[in-house]
């Protein structure tokens, strides 16, 4: 059964044109689904229309069965969705360790917040190190290990990450992948969108193509990847073949 | 903009009716009534009017806010006051004296302002009134300090009343007037409002934005500063604290936002709505507080419940009326495309000679380092493609090298000249186009007014040019037709759907006839039909001559459209090639296209 | 030398009540990116409660900012509620007219009810001075001083130490970020305006023993706001504290060196010098509303 649905969503930018021209979408639960699709296509329009930071003008979303729409970014995590944009949204000034602590400003239990906290700690040993460091001093790499310690600290339902691999290197973005595959496994349901499409397919279950704002196919991650017409018109154009190369 | 009642549903000639009729009770009214309140109330509001038409070219035009107006009255009245009583003859004698005086102070605290932007110039400009108010105060030998300047009472005949002032004022506004009407006509009221929408963007379609923004405030100070000398005589007492009211300031503002920005009469009708206003408040109330009362509170519900003003609201409702029915532009099919005269040239491909060379561009944001040592360079003739994943700092190259930003270190040079410590209009000059990811058109212009907004270079001359002379729209016909947007040449650019976005923003940028065009995402969002148009668009230019440098994700388009191509990652060059040979290298792989990258089939291939 | 040693004292002095003037600012511009105009009239109009606080019922002047403060809160508040808060999404620009045109009325409301002579609080200290070895100092100004350090070091407290100061600290840093980790923006940009106009609040009983003020008053204080804004920036307390010190010294120097006619003209000059040598602030203040990144 679908965790998150979204049912004919129509979404856009101040009084700019619809971006989100009519999509429709379910996340199942405990799995992950990656979004493809080019530039441009309204990938992070969608996630932000989900959290609330895009208003959506039609259609539905809904947690669980429940209406999500018009309910405000800080209410939506309430619920159990956490997003985390390409920007990473840290706050520079603020130390690491304020900044894992601020992903708790939802937690009423601050004990339970305060054990949280010491467990990322100890899975992200490169955070402890710099703590007490800016969080503007970290590394692109670091600051996204921080950002997904800070989902950590909130246990969502539905956890979202719009382009984990932006600006990394290779082998980063590999950690980064690590990372997100054991969520996963804890349960944790992942809605990932990414330009990497083949890298983003590999570590989910499910796949959807995006293009004009809209979902052109979806189905398993695998068969997405071995879709000769989805690889000709997207995964082409995302640069990135499957596993069919003979030259390669 | 200006007259937009005309342009929709309102009878044109009922507009242009009631304001002759307006126009000739103002004139002949002295002649058949002598009651002195009413035509005091006139003189003021006069007054107000040449302020609030005055403002509305740097504020309406340009988007630059002045909350100092009331200094160019001070000044001109100053100015009329001193030379009157210090050197003599008739004040009238001296009022262009003022307005020359108001421009030259405007020009000076436009020099300040130039590099500032927005809220800035808000503040530069309460400074300026305030300071000028402590000159007057303190400067006790030139101006009397608080005591004031007591001006010559007029000698006429008392029974032509203060008719002197009454027409001197009706000229004033009549030029006014006639300055806002030339100046939206002309290049120059391009150029406000290019930079009333966007800023970064004018400056790349060559648009000298410091010296645009200078001339307007100084249009917008010269009649006030008349105006000032002729009130100054009028009420025969110039002192400090009624010469630099802010509370004048504020009224004429009122006068714009209430009458409506941007537009011709928005402000005379805000100004004769006001003063009768600020005659009540002194007659009924006392003056004073209430007068300030009904201002401040008059500001705060005109921009929390009409922040348009009249005549923009009631032009709103009109075109929606008219609208009723009609199809939206969005989604509006793409109109035929024509190719371009003239024959190719012969040889296409690379000269051997590089057209642009980038040296070692370094660039951070806060901790995050875009580029890092970035270089490499594009030779003439080519269609040079520059890819990387997102992040690797594509659009910060494109950024530096048009000039938006500045670069922390490096060297950027375009054809045989060092560029990167140019502004962008005279890096625009030199040969250099582009077009941004997210389109940025001016939304508010037509389709034709952004095609021919591009400068190529600067003159004076030019300035006095109509915003759309004969050569250019005949040539802008021709880059839309091309584009195949034609039939859209009078649309307003804000109606139309972002692949048609696109396109006008391709033909803005060859109006500049640049030597070198960087495309930032040409193929980002739009459809697979509108790609293969533009892949053909840059192939047809590229044959005369055109060098491009494209950023795009699309690799079967940049692999069939572009050699050599640029690999970018984590802010450097790291990969220079053939297509053929980028898909091979190990590098590249690794970085950007996955180790097991296969291309199916070059799109458009030829 | 006495005479220098005795002007920066002063200067500091002067410079610890502006920047507690100052702070209200900056906070109210981090969360909302509003530029408070108003914010010399409001302080003001904190004045002229102290004043009457101490005229009718006799209480001290300094101590009055236990009344004056919870009061301009609900006034912020109020305002955010019905002016600011309906424009959230307008440019920077509209709200500063917003803002001038409530400090106009503020004026104007002030004048109506205690009318326009230039009034001051006058406590039993008020003439007294500290004489410390020829370095004369009024008691008022060190009390006061002493006050509004307290208030920032309460200020500076509660944004680090708690979750609400830390929400109002997550949301100007980033907006966004501070959204998606929970934090309901609307409620706590209400807050912040509050609390920042609580602070001129504060900062008004200090005023009114220390200067003669009267309505129009509030120009001078317009002045001082955006001077301290090119000169220490938006982007945080410290700034507007520095913004605030420096301001405070040069006023006093041109006092002292110059004269006392043109030491209000300080910070306009200040302003002109600033914006012309360098367009982004003295302290990298983030004028320009559009830059690209």
């Amino acid at each position: 059964m679908a965790l998150l649905e979204l049912r004919d969503v129509h979404a856009g930018y101040g009084s700019g044109p619809d971006i989100l021209t009519g999509i429709t979408l379910d996340v199942d639960e405990g799995a992950t689904t990656c979004v493809i699709g080019p530039n441009g296509a309204g990938k992070s329009t969608m996630l932000k229309a989900i959290v609330g930071l895009v208003r959506v003008r039609s259609g539905e979303v809904r947690l669980d069965g429940q209406r999500l729409n018009d309910l405000r970014p800080d209410q939506i995590l309430d619920r159990g969705v956490c997003f985390v944009p390409t920007d990473r949204s840290l706050f520079p000034e603020m130390s690491v360790r304020e900044n894992l602590v601020m992903a708790g400003y939802s937690i009423d239990d601050k004990a339970l917040l305060g054990s949280r906290i010491d467990e990322v700690l100890e899975m992200f040993p490169v955070l402890a190190e710099r703590r007490s460091e800016r969080a503007r001093t970290l590394s692109g790499g670091q600051q996204q290990m921080a950002t997904l310690a800070r989902a950590w600290i909130v246990r969502p339902r539905v956890l979202m990450v719009d382009e984990p691999s932006m600006g990394l290197a290779p082998q980063v973005t590999e950690q980064v992948f690590d990372v997100i595959r054991g969520f996963r496994e804890t349960g944790m349901t992942v809605l990932l969108v990414e330009q990497n499409a083949r890298k983003g397919l590999e570590c989910s279950q499910w796949g959807c193509v995006l293009d004009l704002g809209a979902k052109r196919f979806d189905g398993p991650a695998d068969s997405i990847l071995a879709n000769p017409e989805i690889h000709e018109l997207y995964l082409g154009r995302q640069a990135n073949g499957n596993g069919s190369a003979s030259d390669g | 903009m200006t007259g937009a009642l005309e342009r929709t549903g309102l009878d044109r000639r009922l507009w242009r009716g009631l304001i002759a009729v307006a126009a000739l009770l103002l004139v002949t009214y002295p002649l058949f009534f002598d009651d002195l309140f009413y035509q005091n109330m006139i003189i003021l509001s006069l007054i107000l009017a040449i302020g609030a038409v005055g403002l509305n070219i740097i504020m309406g035009y340009a988007g630059y806010i002045s909350l100092g107006q009331s200094a160019f009255i001070g000044l001109g009245a100053y100015t009329v006051g001193i030379a009157s009583t210090r050197i003599g003859g008739d004040p009238f004698v001296w009022i262009p004296l003022a307005g020359v005086i108001a421009a030259l102070f405007a020009a000076l605290l436009g020099v300040i302002a130039m590099r500032t932007r927005g809220f800035a110039f808000v503040i530069i400009t309460i400074a300026a009134l305030f300071i000028l108010q402590i000159v007057a105060i303190n400067w006790d030998s030139l101006t009397q300090g608080t005591s004031g300047i007591t001006v010559p009472l007029p000698t006429w005949d008392i029974s032509i009343q203060n008719w002197p002032f009454y027409y001197t004022l009706i000229a004033l506004l009549g030029a006014s007037l006639l300055l806002s009407w030339w100046i939206r006509r002309t290049k120059i009221g391009t150029g406000l409002l290019a930079i009333r929408e966007d800023e970064d963007k004018a400056a790349t379609v060559g648009i000298d934005t410091p010296v645009y923004k200078i001339i307007g405030f100084m249009a917008s100070a010269v009649f006030l500063g008349m105006a000032g000398g002729v009130y100054g005589y009028y009420i025969a007492f110039i002192d400090p604290i009624a010469m630099f009211d802010i509370v004048i300031s504020v009224q004429i503002i009122l006068a714009v936002i209430l009458g409506g920005r941007g537009t011709l009469w928005g402000p005379v009708l805000g100004a004769a709505t006001i003063e009768p206003l600020n005659e009540l408040a002194n007659q009924e109330f006392g003056g004073g507080n209430s007068r300030l009362l009904i201002f401040g509170g008059l500001l705060v519900l005109t921009i929390l419940l009409l922040p348009k003003g009249i005549i923009p609201s009631v032009r709103d409702f009109l075109e929606r009326r008219a609208k009723r029915g009609r199809a939206a532009l969005v989604g509006g099919r793409l109109g035929e495309r024509r190719a371009l005269d003239g024959k190719p040239a012969t040889a296409t491909g690379g000269t051997g000679q590089n057209l642009l060379e980038v040296r070692g561009l370094h660039k951070h944001f806060e901790g995050v380092r875009a580029l890092d040592g970035c270089s490499f360079a594009v030779e003439a003739g080519t269609i040079t493609g520059l890819i990387g994943p997102n992040g690797s700092g594509k659009t910060t190259a494109f950024n530096l090298i048009g000039g938006t930003m500045g670069a922390d270190a490096g060297e950027v040079w375009f054809d045989g000249e060092r560029i990167d410590r140019l502004p962008p209009w005279r890096r625009a000059y030199a040969g250099l186009g582009r077009t941004f990811q997210i389109t940025r058109v001016f939304t508010d212009m037509t389709v034709l007014e952004n095609v021919v907004a591009p400068l190529r270079s600067f003159s004076w001359r030019q300035l006095r040019a109509g915003a759309v002379s004969g050569e250019e729209a005949a040539r802008a016909d021709d880059l839309l037709a091309f584009a195949g947007m034609a039939e859209y040449r009078d649309e307003r650019a804000e109606a139309l759907s972002f692949g048609q976005r696109k396109l006008v923003e391709l033909a803005q940028v060859l109006m500049l006839d640049p030597k070198l065009i960087l495309l930032d995402e040409p193929a980002g969002g739009i459809n697979p039909t509108l790609i293969a148009r533009i892949a053909d668009m840059i192939r047809e230019l590229n044959a005369r001559g055109k060098t491009f440098l494209i950023v795009e994700h699309n690799m079967p388009l940049v692999l069939g459209l572009c050699d050599p191509v640029l690999v970018l990652a984590s802010g450097e060059c790291i990969c220079a090639g053939a297509p053929d040979e980028i898909q091979r290298d190990p590098q590249v792989l690794d970085a950007y296209l996955g180790a097991d990258f296969k291309l199916e089939e070059p799109v458009g291939a030829p | 030398m006495t005479e220098f040693i005795q002007a920066t004292a002063f200067g500091l002095l002067i410079g610890g009540v502006y920047a507690l003037f100052a702070s209200g600012l900056t906070l109210i511009f981090g969360v909302m990116k509003v530029i408070n105009i108003a914010h010399g009239a409001l302080l003001i109009l904190g004045a002229f409660l102290a004043f009457t606080l101490w005229e009718q019922l006799g209480i001290d002047p300094l101590a009055s900012i236990v009344i004056t403060t919870p009061a301009m809160f609900v006034l912020g508040w109020l305002i955010y509620r019905t002016m600011i808060g309906p424009l959230r999404s307008a440019p920077l620009s509209s709200t500063v007219l917003l803002t001038f045109g409530l400090a106009l009325v503020c004026e104007a409301v002030m004048g109506l009810a205690w009318g326009n002579n230039s009034r001051s609080a006058r406590p039993s200290y008020f003439d007294q001075s500290f004489d410390l070895s020829g370095i004369v100092l009024p008691k008022a100004q060190v009390y006061a001083s002493i006050v509004a350090v307290l208030v920032l070091a309460l200020l500076w407290l509660f944004l680090n130490r708690t979750w609400t100061g830390r929400a109002i600290r997550a949301a100007s840093a980033n907006v966004q970020g501070a959204a998606l980790v929970g934090v309901n923006i609307a409620k706590v940009s209400a807050l912040t305006f509050a609390v920042g106009i609580a602070t001129v609040g504060a900062a008004g009983s200090m005023v009114s023993v220390l200067y003669p003020f009267l309505p129009g008053s509030h120009y001078i204080w317009i002045a001082r706001v955006l001077s301290i804004i090119v000169l220490g920036g938006l982007g945080s307390l410290q700034g507007a504290v520095i913004g605030a010190m420096l301001l405070g010294l040069a006023e006093v120097y041109t006092q002292t060196y110059i004269s006392t006619a043109w030491a209000t003209a300080v910070p306009y000059v200040l302003i002109f010098l600033v914006l012309f040598f360098r367009p982004q602030g003295l302290m990298g203040t983030r004028l320009r509303e559009d830059v690209a990144v």
